[in-house]
């Protein structure tokens, strides 16, 4: 079998579990395209509150916005799973057929959704509704029904994940992908039921979304990010490992007690203060402590790369994840704070910048580590033709959501001002917060911010389907080079 | 009572000094970082003038948060967690890089 | 090239991050047990859904320093008095038409959900709703017709007609009255309430 020229776009360049993986890309950076346009009506909604009033209602929007993120970063995160399987077990990927088969499932069944969201909107008061139009719970809105196919889609994954891992060769990245996979997809679970009592509902929620988002997740992206140091920047495996299960430790450890600080309003006891407030205190810690390892790195290796656009997301990660997750988040965490801040404008600044930073970033990352791969290996180093484009999507995308991030921010602030602390959260008292001009200008800039961010994204789509494009040059390879240097 | 909400005059410096204690520990730790790493101590007071930042940040919110009690012993917790965090991430980089130290 | 030291191999690491990770989980769910016992309907927190029954209001609270929710004397919703099945029956009945009706991509409850629309948390108590005694047929008509009846302050935010019936409407002020009654630890703060009880 002829291997296709380097620079050509060609899927002959990938590995079976590769191929799989550049089609879940390829429905994820769909999904995201979906994600900002529908932001884009929500946030204009705020403006114009007369705009598709009555034909895409705001709650619609703002379901298909949130949803479009959960799918779209899930299946990035699958997506490279079995982008780095075969490479990492060393064996092709046991029962990929099966794979393929449940991705087209997957996908036909998250179109479906989407159409009933958009066609059908809402249903009557009863368990019917639930079942088959959605299930009303913030993030988790899919209705039942999807959520079973979804169960069986994530066990099909598991599997080819487990065989494979079994059949090839279990190393320290596997073994926490299995355990980390195994609690990702234990924990969507909680979300399955029915109950009366809005506390126990939110309470058992919140594990789903807290437990993803700030510790499965995490884990998740370390297991990603520990592949893509190795392959990107070089480093060993035994260096990467040990990272890799500091940051479990660090991560568990100050994030599945962190799902206190969600507990302080919503009727469950008091001394979920203690234990919120605690471990809130705490969590920013590990994220300045890595700041001392990034330092340490870049001056052991000098930033030679293979990639040179997924280095800049992955920096973009580093610097998302400690604002968005770090600042923005302890900013408004502790009670006495929270208080006034709960359920405003800020958990909007800090969704939006914390969600993007800790992973739409590492997302993208990836999907040029696809790109460079499915161009046989290509260069990304200086000097590639057209590397305008990926700088300019990169900064646009990220200047675009730190003006969002701080004009949600100016309205957040003026909203826990006004509607809560001084007005006391009554209905008035939050529509005085709406009216005012601090919080209208906020929602302005804010629909600059993604006005930018949908531009960035166009250039992203360009250039991820061009970069590379009429290169003659192979990668740069770190460990090679590596190998060079000590023999000279 | 557990927890004393901050009062609205405080509210919006209360959330100021929230953000710089995450911002001036994250200074503290690349100043430290930096200077031992390029073998710079001139650097070192920089950082610790940081830190210093981050105490008056630490303390500031305290106050404003009415801390006392086991709150008290969050802020001496996060004043030592501050501090001792880079010292020990710095010994773990040498630990796990064995071979490569600069 | 010299091994690492205990304290920075990886095995020391893998077994801390099994062993810390096992510890939370553990602790986790001791308090979740806890959790559950407190905020199961009909405990002090988290009252019975028969509340409905009664008036229910929201006063500071001298020892907590918060408002906190003050049970009343009896005043059945809608005039009538219902069996505890009853209640429970017509709140959940409620729920569901929250969760169908998508209410939380505009409004939040307990603080939770989309920030479009006010938090629902203390709807039943707000003083929007002017006197006590119109508050039900108030409540009713807004959410049949939320277009005609809207409240929107100067901002021209109206509330989405989502084709609300007559039994949803009563179903959802039930839950809204009943949600009120929770213990949420003084949120939301300072809120001030609707003349009750004359």
């Amino acid at each position: 079998m002829a291997a296709a020229a380097i620079g050509v776009l060609d899927t002959s360049h990938l590995n079976g579990g590769q191929k799989l993986a550049v089609k879940y890309y390829t429905v994820a950076i769909v999904l995201f395209v979906a994600q900002v346009l529908f932001g884009i009506l929500a946030g204009l909604q705020f403006l114009y509150p007369d705009f598709l009033y009555g034909v895409l209602d705001f709650n619609v929007n703002r379901m298909v916005h949130i949803n479009a993120m959960v799918v779209w970063m899930l299946m990035g995160f699958i997506g490279s799973v079995y982008w780095l399987l075969e490479d990492e077990a060393g064996t092709p990927v046991v029962g990929l057929k099966l794979g393929e088969i449940i991705f087209y499932v997957l996908t036909g069944a998250v179109a479906v959704v989407v159409l009933v969201y958009l066609f059908v909107q809402v249903g009557p008061g009863n368990d019917m509704t639930r079942w088959f139009i959605n299930e009303g719970r913030e993030y988790i809105e899919a209705p039942r029904w999807a959520d079973i196919g979804i169960v069986v889609a994530v066990l099909t994954f598991f599997f080819n994940v487990v065989a494979t891992v079994m059949k090839g060769r279990a190393t320290g990245i596997t073994g926490v992908l299995i355990a980390d996979l195994l609690a990702l997809f234990g924990l969507y679970l909680a979300g399955m039921f029915y109950t009366t009592n809005v506390s126990i509902d939110q309470y058992w929620w919140w594990w789903v979304i807290h437990l993803w988002v700030e510790a499965t997740w995490e884990v998740l992206v370390g297991v990603i990010m520990a592949w893509a140091l190795m392959t990107v920047l070089g480093t060993r495996r035994v260096v990467v490992q040990t990272w890799l299960y500091i940051e479990v430790a660090l991560m568990f450890g100050s994030g599945i007690l962190g799902l206190g600080h969600h507990y302080f309003w919503i009727g469950t006891p008091d001394y979920w203060f203690w234990i919120g407030g605690f471990f809130s205190a705490l969590e920013p810690i590990p994220l300045v402590a890595m700041v001392v390892h990034a330092v340490y790195d870049s001056g052991a290796h000098k930033m030679r790369n293979s990639n040179h656009p997924t280095l800049g997301w992955v920096i973009a990660h580093a610097f998302g994840n400690f604002f968005g997750a770090g600042v923005w988040g302890f900013m408004h965490t502790l009670p006495q704070v929270n208080l006034y801040t709960h359920g405003t404008q800020w958990t909007t600044s800090h969704g939006h910048l914390a969600f993007f930073g800790a992973y739409a970033t590492i997302n993208i990352a990836m999907f040029y580590v696809a790109a460079q791969k499915l161009r046989g290996n290509v260069w990304m180093g200086a000097g590639i033709a057209g590397a305008w484009r990926w700088k300019w999507a990169l900064f646009l995308l990220n200047a675009g959501m730190l003006t969002m991030t701080v004009a949600l921010l100016a309205s957040g602030y003026e909203q826990s001002f006004i509607e809560r602390a001084i007005e006391g959260a009554t209905w008035s008292g939050y529509f005085a917060g709406q009216s005012h001009p601090w919080f209208v200008q906020g929602m302005q800039w804010r629909m600059w911010g993604g006005w930018v961010m949908l531009l960035g994204l166009a250039l992203l789509l360009w250039d991820l389907f061009t970069i590379g494009a009429g290169e003659t040059r192979k990668a740069y390879s770190p460990s090679e080079d590596e190998a060079a240097r000590t023999a000279a | 009572m557990i927890v004393e909400p901050v009062e609205v005059q405080d509210f919006l410096l209360a959330v100021i000094a929230g953000a710089l204690i995450v911002l001036a520990g994250a200074v503290y730790a690349l100043l430290f970082a930096i200077s031992r790493i390029q073998g710079r101590p001139g650097l070192m007071p920089f950082a610790y003038a940081a830190y210093a930042t981050l105490v008056g940040a630490v303390v500031f919110l305290a106050r404003a948060a009415h801390f006392s009690g086991f709150w008290t012993f969050i802020a001496v917790l996060m004043l030592l967690g501050y501090l001792l965090a880079p010292h020990g991430v710095w010994r773990l980089c040498v630990g796990t890089h064995p071979e490569e130290v600069p | 090239m010299s091994a690492a030291p205990w304290w920075a191999s990886e095995n020391a690491w893998k077994k801390i991050a099994i062993w810390v990770t096992g510890l939370s989980l553990v602790v986790l769910i001791f308090l979740t047990f806890d959790s559950m016992q407190q905020i199961t309907a009909g405990g002090k927190r988290v009252p019975d859904y028969s509340v409905i029954n009664q008036r229910i209001d929201y006063r500071f609270d001298d020892v907590r320093k918060y408002q906190v929710p003050v049970i009343g004397p009896e005043a059945p919703l809608f005039g009538k008095k219902v069996s505890a099945e009853e209640a429970e029956a017509l709140v959940a009945h409620g729920k569901k038409t929250f969760q169908g009706r998508n209410c939380i991509n505009c409004h939040t409850i307990l603080g939770n959900g989309a920030y479009y629309a006010p938090d629902l948390t203390k709807a039943w108590l707000d003083p929007a709703w002017g006197a006590e005694a119109a508050r039900e047929s108030l409540m009713i008509e807004f959410l049949k017709n939320p277009d005609q009846n809207a409240r929107t302050f100067g901002t021209g935010r109206k509330m989405a007609h989502l084709r609300v019936t007559d039994e949803e409407a009563k179903a959802l002020v039930a839950y809204l009255k009943w949600v009120s009654s929770i213990d949420t630890n003084g949120f939301p703060y300072n809120f001030k309430t609707i003349q009750q009880g004359g």
